[in-house]
């Protein structure tokens, strides 16, 4: 039951009752349900978000109201069609994250068969062996140089590999295609345990049949004489090349080295850190075998603007975050993850989120598909969703009422119309930052600031003391300013054409480009003046001041026209009336789900165990222990009161006098601690547990805290201690 | 093992042109394999060809003959030794395309268990050949050493047969077959490769067939598997390494333009013999280097005068040095996106610690950057120390004073620093590691906030967050450093939470991350 009521809590200004209501909320189960496993099968955060749902409380939908059979059955008909918008939405945006992907990595991977098919005319050309020559156990003798073994060390230029995983596996199914013998070794494979065998073996059965059970290099080599085979290359891809154990990646590399003559193999390495990664692990022998060539992938910052322009900037399914929520997930790809899975990942949360909390989010359909009027879709507008519309915030912050119900259609064709300039203008600007190397995640999350706080850098006082004054030093749009300054006359005019091409459909911003334009030619004739070899140098260095001149017009202009655009056009998602149906907001939510804090999660549910069992006998207890609650958590509030080491024979006793009551068991009153004295004496157990049993209890209560991470067992110099390693913060 | 360029003008001539006319590689051969497969199944080549094709290898050349002896003799075992790339193998093949005797060959790389070097050898013996129709199965199965020993006798004995009955037409292929096992001393790394280097030594006297002669070819001294077990030894045949002299015949030996090459031999040999004398890694750097030495010229077959030479020489001069301490090149590909070009990569950076020190080229989470830093200084500074280097106070003003009290012996500290350096960096637990990390994190993000303050609200509220939850995936990053080789994990029992780190990161790297923090390491290192 749990799980469906936090998801499927109502905004507390919500009205429609319908979600207010336990009925409600049994029948909400059903899709509810669906919803959450549909999207936990590819999340690791499942078992998070699960704790997270446990601890929510359920009491707040014990306040029912009696509700019409109708709305009931209303409720239930819009959260399965919710769910299945968030399926066409998501799916949307799922595909444009892909295609960007694909688009990021193809020249990667075409420079990657071009270098296989050149090296493998290369050794084609060098001589074709015969079959009995090319099976035999010796080697053929011929230059040193052919025991070298092509290699590619691809750079993924992210500590983690999760990004990659899918890349790599992308790059084998391309190079498939292109006809190579394409086999996949991760560094499961490569483990000191299985030794060479096992990577070989993992060889085998990807190249020659499924069912080989022998390491021998021979068979690769009558298997590639075999059927043609020998026609293609052979390629071998290592996708996280650090993690795999070096002298077995080493001895694989002597061997196949051995044999590159008569079965030219080409390694494919994934190197995630430096490109001499390769040098630490393999063995000087190996490395002198590799003849390697470097090829780069695009970084996790570049596919991330590449993603961020894709999804938000350009239209796609119309969905976005508010500001918050962005500089959420900015801070946790730079700060915790870093990798694209897990941005995609917060995305998908977001969504999700987005469209179990918002009944107007059925709207975004219609911006999934372009050929449709949003107007089509008010059609399946109850009254209770209509008024849950127009007591938006953003609805009622701008004063729009009842009576103009009938302009929904015409706002929500603005809401579909307006992200454009803006993103043009965010567009523009990051054009301008590509100069200073600025992140468009950088410029997306403060351009999407609702209160616009970027527009007093261009108050006169900002620029005037902008030297001396420190504050802003990591302000987007400050840093595009200051950078216009240095930028040369070529540098502008390439700036020029590209936001010509930017703002070519949205004539209004156009026309203040184009405005720049004669600026810039008096910059470029100032600018061939000192050219001339004849001048003197007088006049040398007074045309060169001519040029300052032109040049200061030039960027004062610039930063005039990016004033222009964003005090005019740049309208945050958050101010426009009707946002809520396509903004996602609620970062509390997102970060709960996201972040979870396991740990502290174990600490306080060990603590506050009552809330979850739901027990009669527990539930007023207090702050008192009572011997019905369940040992670990007995144990674990006992350990509370002691500092980082705790005496296992005052916690025992302790844990004593809580099983067994005072009253029929007075001796263990001396070795009580003072805090299980307050113990009352109301649930008296009907007879006390054996001493035998208590300290069997006892040894696997502590042994629970222990495998749950809280304590540590004694160490050999206090063996009458353990350790408490966590501590509530 | 590699002499082999030498050899390859006389072969290439006789294998390549014979190998053109059967040239069948359909998956079955025309002909079913026969005893005469075993040899080189060409025309042997002669005594003096053999001899020229391996310069200063003759003495060796002619020991092997001798001990192999005339045909049909019995042989004892003979054993070849000397270091890698000294022709050892080329020299034995060559020797067998010189007798045109039958042998056996293999290799303990490529069969990297005694299973696959047994069933390697009676394969051979048995003339079978694996392919997808016999589901790439050997002809026998064949594990222990005893086992060995009897199919090996039956396999022999009709291989020796067969060789008796064939009256082979024009060829006197004689009635011994030879085993070559090639590099040897990988047995020893094996799982009970001690007792198989026995087997292996003895088995010219447990077998008791006059028939097999057997030659081992081994990279370290005989010595080295000897135990007084009532075997013969081997006869060793000793491969030096090659002089200088010697190393300019071999790499002369196939160059088209010969006074050009032996210019370039003169100033570019000698410093490369100082480092190493392995025609194998040798012919890679010099190849690449003398790319680099033609670069200037048009014609490539001009003879060069003193003058040229001298040119080429100062416009090579540079590369040289660089090209020495290199043992792993890697270079870009020109539709990379690098613009970079070509680069080299040097065994130590000393020579271009200029721009490459400024940038990390890679991503990781500032999580993970401060992970990082922590286990650095975790692993370089004692422990002791860490209460006064993280206080509230900051670890400037305490240092100072430390370092005043310790001046006075500086002998001590000078052994000390030695010490240091040789014990390598320290290993940590992963408490340490968290406080240290907890310390560094927050000093970071204050001195970020502090900027924020200013500014007003902005953005503080994004790093508030960030704070609050660093923590939370620091497990996570601890485990993805560690898959990074960049820390290294030791002990047993996860749950005794008793694993130890170390952090594995050089001082460059870790200065680099720390600029990309903009976080004051140098401050925090403790210097003896």
């Amino acid at each position: 039951m749990a799980p469906s009521t936090s998801v499927a809590d109502p905004q507390p200004s919500s009205t429609t009752d319908s979600f207010n209501s336990n009925a409600a909320a049994e029948n909400d189960i059903r899709p509810f349900f669906v919803l959450h496993k549909a999207s936990s099968g590819s999340k690791p955060t499942a078992t998070v978000k699960a704790k997270r749902r446990i601890e929510s409380p359920s009491p707040k939908l014990a306040k029912k109201s009696e509700i019409e059979s109708v709305e009931e059955e209303d409720g239930q008909f819009f959260s399965t069609l919710r769910l299945k918008v968030f399926e066409t939405v998501w799916s949307k945006i799922e595909n444009t994250i892909q295609d960007v992907l694909r688009d990021s990595n193809s020249k990667v991977f075409s420079g990657v068969h071009n270098w296989i098919c050149e090296s493998f005319e290369s050794v084609r050309s060098s001589g074709a062996l015969s079959l009995s020559e090319a099976v035999r156990s010796y080697p053929v003798l011929s230059q040193p140089s052919s025991k070298q073994l092509f290699t590619a060390l691809v750079l993924t230029r992210n500590l983690e590999m999760v990004d990659d995983l899918s890349t790599f596996e992308d790059l084998g199914l391309h190079l498939k295609s292109q006809g190579c013998h394409v086999a996949k070794l991760s560094s499961m494979d490569f483990s000191a345990k299985n030794g060479v065998g096992g990577c070989l073996r993992g060889l085998l059965r990807q190249f020659v049949m499924p069912t080989i059970d022998v390491a021998d290099v021979t068979v690769l080599a009558s298997w590639y004489r075999e059927n043609g085979n020998h026609k293609n290359p052979v390629v071998i891809i290592v996708d996280d090349t650090e993690r795999c154990s070096g002298s077995v990646l080493s001895d694989l590399i002597l061997i196949l080295s051995e044999w590159a003559v008569k079965v030219p193999i080409f390694l494919i390495m994934g190197v995630s850190t430096a490109h001499d990664a390769p040098r630490k692990i393999l063995s000087a022998n190996a490395l002198q075998r590799l003849c390697a060539s470097r090829f780069t992938l695009s970084s996790p910052a570049e596919r991330m603007d590449a993603v961020l322009e894709a999804v938000f900037l350009k239209p796609c399914s119309g969905f976005t975050v508010s500001h918050k929520v962005a500089l959420f997930m900015r801070s946790y790809f730079l700060c915790q993850d870093g990798t694209l899975t897990s941005f995609v990942k917060t995305l998908k949360i977001a969504c999700l989120q987005h469209f179990s909390l918002e009944p107007l989010s059925i709207m975004l359909e219609h911006f999934c598909q372009d050929n449709q009027l949003p107007g089509e879709g008010t059609g399946l507008l109850t009254e209770a969703t209509m008024k849950h519309a127009f007591d938006l915030p953003s609805v009622t912050r701008n004063k729009i009422t009842r009576s103009t119900c009938e302009m929904l259609p015409q706002f929500l064709l603005d809401l579909q119309r307006m992200p454009n300039p803006w993103s043009i203008v965010v567009l523009c600007i990051y054009e301008a930052g590509k100069f200073d190397k600025l992140r468009l995640l950088d410029i997306f999350c403060e351009t999407l600031d609702p209160e616009a706080r970027y527009l007093k850098y261009f108050a006169p006082s900002a620029i005037l003391n902008s030297q001396s004054h420190v504050s802003g030093r990591n302000s987007v749009i400050r840093r595009v300013l200051r950078k216009l300054r240095d930028l040369s006359p070529a540098q502008l005019s390439s700036l020029l054409k590209s936001w010509e091409s930017l703002t070519a459909e949205f004539s209004e911003i156009n026309e203040k480009v184009m405005e720049l334009h004669p600026f810039m030619r008096n910059v470029e004739a100032a600018g061939q003046r000192p050219g001339l070899p004849t001048s003197p140098k007088k006049h040398a260095s007074r045309s060169h001041s001519k040029l300052e001149k032109e040049l200061k017009a030039m960027t004062d202009k610039i930063s005039a026209v990016i004033e222009f655009m964003l005090r005019e056009y740049m309208k945050p998602v958050e101010t426009v009336p009707f946002n809520e149906i396509l903004c996602f907001k609620n970062v509390d939510k997102l970060q709960s789900a996201l972040l979870g804090d396991p740990r502290g999660r174990i600490q306080s549910d060990l603590l506050e165990s009552h809330s979850i069992l739901n027990c009669l006998c527990c539930s007023q207890r207090g702050t008192t222990l009572l011997p019905s609650m369940h040992d670990t958590s007995i144990l674990y509030a006992l350990a509370q009161e002691h500092a980082d080491v705790i005496n296992l024979h005052d916690w025992y006793q302790s844990f004593k006098t809580i099983l067994i009551p005072r009253n029929s068991k007075a001796k263990s009153k001396s070795k009580t601690t003072s805090k299980s004295k307050k113990r009352k004496e109301r649930c008296e157990e009907p007879e006390p547990p054996a001493e035998a049993s208590i300290q069997a209890r006892f040894c696997r209560a502590v042994m629970e805290l222990q495998i749950a991470g809280l304590i540590r067992m004694p160490s050999k110099r206090r063996p009458d201690f353990v350790q408490r390693v966590a501590f509530s913060s | 093992m590699t002499r082999e360029e030498s050899s390859k003008v006389t072969r290439r001539s006789t294998r390549f042109s014979s190998s053109v006319t059967s040239d069948n590689p359909e998956p079955n051969p025309s002909h079913p394999p026969t005893v005469a497969d075993l040899t080189f199944g060409e025309e042997s080549i002669t005594l003096d060809s053999l001899l020229s094709s391996f310069p200063g290898r003759r003495s060796q050349i002619l020991d092997l003959i001798r001990l192999i002896g005339p045909l049909d003799s019995p042989a004892l075992p003979v054993i070849l030794y000397g270091h890698a790339s000294t022709g050892k193998t080329s020299v034995v093949l060559q020797v067998f395309t010189h007798l045109n005797r039958p042998f056996v060959y293999s290799s303990c790389r490529t069969c990297c268990t005694p299973r696959l070097l047994f069933e390697s050898i009676l394969n051979q013996l048995l003339l079978h050949s694996k392919c997808s129709s016999n589901g790439y199965a050997s002809a026998k199965r064949c594990d222990k050493p005893s086992d060995f020993v009897n199919l090996l006798k039956e396999a022999l004995s009709s291989v020796v047969e067969t060789l008796n009955s064939t009256k082979l037409e024009k060829k006197l292929m004689g009635k011994m077959v030879y085993l070559i096992v090639d590099h040897v001393d990988l047995i020893k790394e094996w799982d009970k490769g001690a007792m198989i280097l026995q087997f292996l030594f003895s088995l010219s006297s447990v077998l008791k067939m006059p028939q097999l002669g057997i030659i081992l070819i081994s990279g370290l001294p005989p010595d080295v598997y000897y135990s007084n077990m009532g075997y013969t030894d081997p006869l060793p045949v000793y491969f030096p390494e090659y002089s200088e002299e010697e190393l300019r015949q071999i790499f002369l030996k196939n160059q088209v333009n010969k006074k050009l090459y032996s210019a370039f031999l003169d100033v570019a040999l000698r410093p490369f013999c100082r480092v190493t004398r392995r025609v194998e890694e040798l012919s890679t750097s010099l190849s690449s280097l003398f790319r680099q030495y033609c670069e200037p010229l048009d014609d490539l077959s001009i003879s060069p005068n003193e003058d040229l030479k001298r040119r080429l020489y100062s416009n090579l001069r540079p590369h040289i040095t660089s090209c020495l301490n290199e043992v792993f090149r890697v270079s870009g590909r020109p539709h990379d996106g690098d613009t970079r070009g070509e680069r080299r990569q040097k065994a130590s950076y000393s020579s271009e610690k200029g721009d490459e020190l400024e940038i990390l080229d890679f991503h990781m989470s500032t999580s993970a950057k401060y992970l990082l830093i922590a286990a650095f200084l975790a692993s370089r500074n004692p422990a002791t120390l860490d209460a006064s280097m993280f206080d509230s106070t900051g670890g400037m003003d305490n240092r100072k004073r430390k370092r005043k009290a310790s001046e006075k012996s500086m002998e001590k500290k000078e052994m000390a620093e030695q010490e240091a350096v040789m014990k390598g960096p320290g290993s940590f637990p992963l408490e340490r590691l968290l406080a240290i990390f907890q310390c560094i994190a927050s000093v970071g993000d204050s001195s970020l906030g502090e900027e924020e303050d200013e500014e007003g609200e902005e953005e503080a509220t994004g790093y508030d967050k960030e704070s609050n939850n660093m923590m939370s995936d620091i497990l996570l990053q601890v485990s993805s450093l560690c898959d990074a080789n960049f820390m290294i994990k030791s002990g047993s029992c996860p749950l005794e939470g008793s694993i130890r780190y170390r952090s594995m990161v050089s001082e460059d790297l870790s200065l680099k991350v720390a600029r990309s923090l903009s976080f004051p390491l140098s401050k925090y290192l403790y210097r003896r």
